[in-house]
């Protein structure tokens, strides 16, 4: 029979460790609830900007816009790819900064010179794993004076990464641009996702209803496609990393609050278990106690 | 009754307005476009400026800052950054905001600095512009 000062000790460890897991539950959730209203008010933009943007790229006419630029000039093992990575800047939330560093591990792997990857993590977890990361010391290069958190996402915050990219971009420090994101598809499914940001590329046939394919009207650009691109990209490169990174952090808050709800059940069993166990090992005390009493006043 | 269109007007943290419309005019970048009903298709940038559409014969108006409209004969949509209401815009936040701006215009800032806060300023001072315009 164990000890009964151990397994006292034990049940107030585990209720210490209670306190803070049903703090960071009431915390996240509450968190939840602000990330959940900022998600639901800009889903709509996040949305239409794609649509919007798809089919603003069937009616572009043909431009040398930079941003449409695909450089096929440059094979494929030289290419350099830079990613966007959305992870959480605190761990203990279940499988969600798992899922994505998986994720991301899979998309680095499939290129085929490791050495040209760029990756712009927000988030600590993700910048710590992929800064301590040692394979066959071939690491991707990770940026390190890309400092932003994912807490609260501004579109402030989202403007000036997208400038960031964008500027790389231009100056051939990058030949295409992923972002890579938790999406929230419903409360309970969350998907790793990725998008491609940059190069664009425009479509010269719609698909019509009935499947044909047929050649799309041309829409008229004022003043001209190359002045509006210029002004339209950045924009939309910016909705769309705003768009990920709400998405992201309401995902967060969503897996620390189930993984934090689930710690606390557990350790509320725990509890059950040792006090169980510390009754018995009381009542074993008492009767061996009691036994010695009376064996003693035989005499 | 003149003839409608629908028209969307999308900010990043919100709807704005969604409905049908006889008459839209806006800033692009190179000048003032008014759009009716049965406009050929048409896609331009918008800098921040003055927004004004006709709703049942009545003029409304908007404050926006940078996005891009799509234009379809039967349908408009605008997705902006920020879209306000004359009297949602808050008078004494857009004042701090053009004097933080105007102070840090007299420091000295690199390229992108200069273009970032000339932009905040434009922001400034177009809400100041269009809620003393529209509402007193």
């Amino acid at each position: 029979m164990a000890n009964m000062r151990e397994i006292r000790e034990h049940i107030d460890s585990i209720r210490q460790i209670l306190k803070i897991t049903n703090a960071m539950y009431l915390i996240s959730s509450s968190k939840l609830k602000k990330a959940r209203k900022a998600l639901d008010s800009t889903e709509p933009y996040f949305y239409k900007l794609q649509e919007t943007i798809n089919s603003v790229l069937e009616h572009t006419p043909h431009t040398r816009q930079m941003y449409f630029d695909r450089r096929t000039d440059i094979p494929n093992e030289k290419r350099k790819k830079g990613y966007i990575v959305v992870t959480a800047d605190k761990g203990l939330c279940g499988s969600y900064n798992h899922n994505i560093l998986k994720f991301t591990e899979q998309e680095l792997a499939k290129s085929p010179d490791i050495g040209n990857c760029y990756l712009f993590v927000l988030g600590q977890v993700g910048r710590m794993y992929f800064t301590s990361r040692l394979k066959n010391s071939s690491k991707p290069y990770v940026d390190g004076e890309f400092l932003y958190t994912t807490q609260n996402p501004t579109s402030y915050r989202a403007m000036e990464i997208a400038r960031l990219v964008l500027d790389k971009f231009e100056n051939r420090e990058l030949d295409e641009v992923y972002v890579i994101y938790t999406d929230m598809v419903s409360s309970n499914v969350q998907e790793t996702k990725m998008v491609q940001l940059l190069p664009f590329s425009r479509r010269h046939f719609g698909k019509a209803p009935d499947g044909t394919i047929k050649k799309l009207p041309k829409a008229s650009f004022l003043p001209s496609p190359e002045e509006v691109m210029a002004h339209l990209i950045p924009n939309y490169a910016k909705g769309i990393i705003y768009g990920a990174m709400v998405e992201a952090f309401c995902c967060e808050q969503q897996s620390r609050m189930t993984a934090m709800d689930a710690a606390t059940s557990s350790a509320k069993d725990m509890i059950k278990d040792f006090s169980l166990l510390y009754n018995r090992a009381r009542q074993a005390a008492i009767t061996q106690e009691i036994t010695e009493v009376c064996s003693g006043s035989a005499r | 009754m003149a003839k409608t269109f629908h028209l969307e007007i999308i900010a990043t943290d919100r709807v704005f307005y969604q409905g049908e419309c006889e008459h839209l005019v806006i800033t692009a970048i190179d000048g003032l476009l008014g759009i009716m009903a049965g406009h050929e298709p048409l896609v331009t940038a918008l800098p921040t400026g003055e927004l004004k559409y006709m709703v049942d014969g009545k003029w409304r108006y908007a404050a926006i800052s940078e996005g891009f409209i799509q234009v379809m004969p039967e349908s408009s949509v605008i997705l902006a950054d920020t879209c306000e209401l004359p009297e949602e815009i808050d008078i004494r936040r857009a004042q701090e905001a053009r004097e933080r701006a105007q102070e840090k215009l007299r420091q000295k800032q690199s390229i992108q600095e200069y273009y970032q806060t000339q932009a905040a300023l434009n922001r400034a001072m177009n809400r100041l512009k269009i809620s003393q315009k529209h509402f007193k």
